[in-house]
């Protein structure tokens, strides 16, 4: 058993630690000062097992305690649910949850694929110590931090201890459950906890948590401390199931073998997905020559992706300029308050605009139904072929962009003069002419980062740390830009420039830079 | 014609993948390029087709004598698995080239033409790229890289995956087509490379080594190769 639990950890760590070492080659820049034989040098190893412990002390200790946060944290806001009885309800009703949702047995990792199938470890002693290793961490994690939340909420220290052997007896019970369901019915005990009939079952349970302390119904203190110790007793007379359980090898093969294969068929599936939205039907035609040719045949077949879904958010936003033409009508009232939005919230806009920028599904098709394949041609890869298509591809994408924008700016525009007007009439311009300039700049950029970063490699998969980095960036860069207070005049002058000057940059790097990055990564 | 490669090196970090190579191919013949897993043939590829750079040397065309520098249009790279644009019909994507490559294309002829020396039936010719089969694909990537016509023509075990008819079809195709340029063709398999290729060439140890085929059999021919490359597995 002891070696056992000692080569599934060394199996288990070894995996994680490569996945630092990848993960920091990866990083640009830093990534390259790491030598491909990275994974043998010692120091790295060393730092990278230290931060393979840290990271299991996250595991034990900060989802935990982000669960209590979370879900207590809510409880805050609901008075009955405030206090002993209150916690006591709601840590039952979630543990119930968590028993069947979170069950570490029956989690297809990686790593319990490489020891059980590949290498052969005994599925049994593998399942029971690593078993017996996560209910520790729960017994630790939730000793610890029931403990404390325990305590603040005003329970006995006595109670505060039952908790982490009522969530270890109740996750015991589940697993001991599934594992005879098994043997009577051949129902793989992994398919659980992601079905319709789960997820009813957590809605439920989540009403029955917070909505009956709304409503002024919570569990006697009596009732859950009883539900808890039955728990215990149901999880100890549970564990002689899990260890006279015999079939645990066919039950990892069902659990594992399936997810790795579903692996690939999930890439397929990405890959065909992609292939699918091309429209097929012998009406569209192109009477272009060339690169016009490719770039309207392209535009075309993916109507669906591009054209059909900016119509689709510019009728939504039509639809919701005359609700609030209409409400403004209904509720005098709400036009001075939409009137000082719409002159104080423009910032706000930004990330409307990258939400509904088309730019990055337009570039994943790009790659997958075309540079994919033509980027392996030699008169694909010429430069003026790639600042060609590129110029005819940024229009393409540009004017998709800007038909939502424009219905946008337009809208709001004309609701500020609805809802009252503005003494500053150069408002209105800055509205009609920010909003479009927000959806270019979005537009130029993930054009620009696709051009300079390919992030792509034969296979289709993303590659490219950079590029993660960067696309992050501009989710947090869209998010910060919310915050900043200034009036719609100010920040709409400043967005035009600022657009102006990134589609310049944009223009010349590409002009400079894209023969030399746009190509497939090896 | 004669491509020559002289001094071309490949390394990544500490390890030379590809040793100063120095190899002259002549046009008129097949060259098959054999080596074990790892061997770097798609790293010689892909350096003699500008994906990747090299690290030293170089490589040139020479022509009566004269040096004369490998243009993008020289080289035609197939690969093993088919790439071809999947949202255009088989005719569009031949239109779509002939137009990009209106000048290179000599002799040029109608597209209904080329379809019929690929053997691709009518009802194809307007189908999706999509919907082509895996063998359908790689005629088309054969017949693109055959109109253009370029000089040196890299074929990455482009006939692993076909079906025996396809696959003759393709032999043929290639012999038909060798005259005047320099095909190498890279292969695991050997008995492919013996019977179609002019001349065998291995990649071991990171250089090219030509194996002289003159009084020997199949059997010793064969034999012979995997000796040599043996040899590279003891280094």
């Amino acid at each position: 058993m002891y070696k056992t639990l000692q080569i599934s950890f060394a199996l288990k760590n070894t995996y994680r630690v490569n996945s630092i070492l990848y993960a920091l080659k990866q990083i640009p820049l830093l990534g390259k000062l790491f030598p491909e034989t990275l994974y043998s040098v010692k120091e790295l190893k060393i730092f990278a097992n230290i931060l393979s412990a840290l990271w299991e002390v996250v595991l034990a200790f900060g989802g935990k305690l982000l669960y209590f946060l979370i879900f207590f944290g809510i409880a805050q806001g609901i008075p009955e649910a405030r206090g002993r009885e209150g916690f006591l309800h709601i840590l039952v009703c979630l543990t119930v949850i968590g028993s069947f949702v979170n069950v570490y047995m029956f989690e297809p990792d990686r790593d319990k694929y490489y020891a059980v199938i590949l290498m052969r470890m005994n599925a049994a002693e593998y399942a029971l110590v690593n078993y017996g290793y996560a209910m520790l961490k729960v017994l630790l994690g939730f000793g610890v931090l029931g403990t404390l939340f325990g305590l603040s909420s005003g329970l006995s220290v006595t109670q505060c201890l039952l908790i982490p052997f009522f969530v270890a007896g109740m996750k015991t019970s589940v697993v001991a459950w599934r594992l005879r369901r098994y043997e009577k019915t051949g129902i793989s005990p992994g398919e659980n906890g992601k079905d319709v009939k789960s997820w009813i079952a957590i809605i439920v349970l989540l009403a029955a948590a917070y909505g009956l302390p709304l409503a002024g119904i919570v569990l006697s203190e009596a009732v859950s401390i009883g539900f808890m110790i039955l728990g215990i007793v149901i999880g100890i007379m549970s564990v002689n199931k899990l260890l006279r359980f015999s079939r645990y090898r066919e039950v990892y093969r069902r659990i594992l073998v399936d997810p790795e294969r579903q692996k690939e068929i999930v890439m397929q599936a990405i890959t065909e997905q992609s292939r699918n939205v091309i429209t097929t039907g012998t009406n569209i035609v192109s009477k272009r020559a060339g690169f016009e040719y490719l770039n309207e045949l392209f535009v075309k077949r993916h109507q669906r992706i591009l054209w059909n879904s900016a119509i689709k958010v510019a009728i939504t936003c039509v639809v919701m300029f005359f609700t609030l033409i209409l409400t403004f009508y209904v509720e005098p009232s709400t036009k001075a308050t939409a009137n000082e939005v719409i002159l104080t919230f423009l910032p706000s806009f930004v990330i409307v605009m990258y939400a509904i920028n088309r730019g990055p599904g337009f570039t994943r098709a790009l790659f997958v139904n075309c540079d994919h394949s033509l980027l392996t041609y030699s008169f694909y890869k010429q430069p003026r072929s790639i600042l060609r298509l590129f110029q005819l591809r940024l229009w393409e994408l540009i004017k998709i962009n800007l038909l939502p924008a424009v219905v946008i700016g337009l809208s709001l525009a004309a609701l500020l003069w609805v809802s009252g007007g503005t003494l500053q009439s150069m408002n209105y311009l800055v509205l009609i002419v920010a909003i479009p300039c927000m959806s270019i700049f979005f537009s130029v950029h993930n054009l620009t980062i696709y051009y300079l970063l390919q992030p792509y490699n034969a296979g289709t998969e993303i590659k490219s740390a950079t590029y993660q980095i960067v696309t992050s960036l501009t989710y947090l860069g869209s998010l910060f830009v919310m915050d900043i207070k200034l009036s719609t005049l100010q920040f709409g002058v400043m967005t035009i420039v600022f657009c102006a000057g990134y589609c310049v940059v944009a223009s010349i790097l590409i002009y400079l830079l894209a023969p030399r990055t746009f190509k497939i990564r090896m | 014609m004669k491509f020559v490669i002289e001094n071309l090196s490949k390394c990544y970090e500490k390890k030379e993948v590809l040793k100063r190579i120095d190899f002259t191919f002549e046009s008129g013949r097949i060259y098959g390029l054999l080596g074990r897993n790892g061997a770097g043939k798609t790293t010689l590829f892909n350096c003699l087709n500008r994906d990747i750079k090299v690290d030293g040397g170089g490589f040139w065309l020479e022509e009566g004598g004269r040096k004369k520098e490998v243009t993008p249009e020289d080289i035609g790279y197939v690969l093993s698995t088919p790439t071809v644009p999947e949202f255009l019909t088989g005719r569009e994507f031949l239109k779509f080239f002939m137009d990009i490559n209106e000048k290179s294309i000599g002799n040029r002829k109608s597209i209904d033409e080329y379809f019929d020396f690929m053997n691709i039936s009518r009802e194809d010719r307007d189908r999706l790229l999509k919907d082509y089969s895996h063998g359908m694909k790689n005629k088309m990537q054969m017949l693109v890289n055959m109109m253009a016509e370029p000089n040196v023509l890299l074929l990455d075990e482009p006939l692993t995956s076909l079906d025996v008819v396809v696959a003759e079809e393709m032999k043929q195709m290639l012999r038909a087509m060798k005259e005047d340029r320099i095909t190498i063709f890279s292969t695991h398999i050997m008995d492919l490379a013996l019977d179609l290729c002019d001349e065998i060439v291995l990649l071991h140890g990171g250089v090219l080594e030509r194996i002289d085929r003159r009084d020997l059999g199949g059997k010793e021919f064969k034999e012979k190769i995997i000796a040599a490359l043996r040899e590279e597995g003891n280094v």
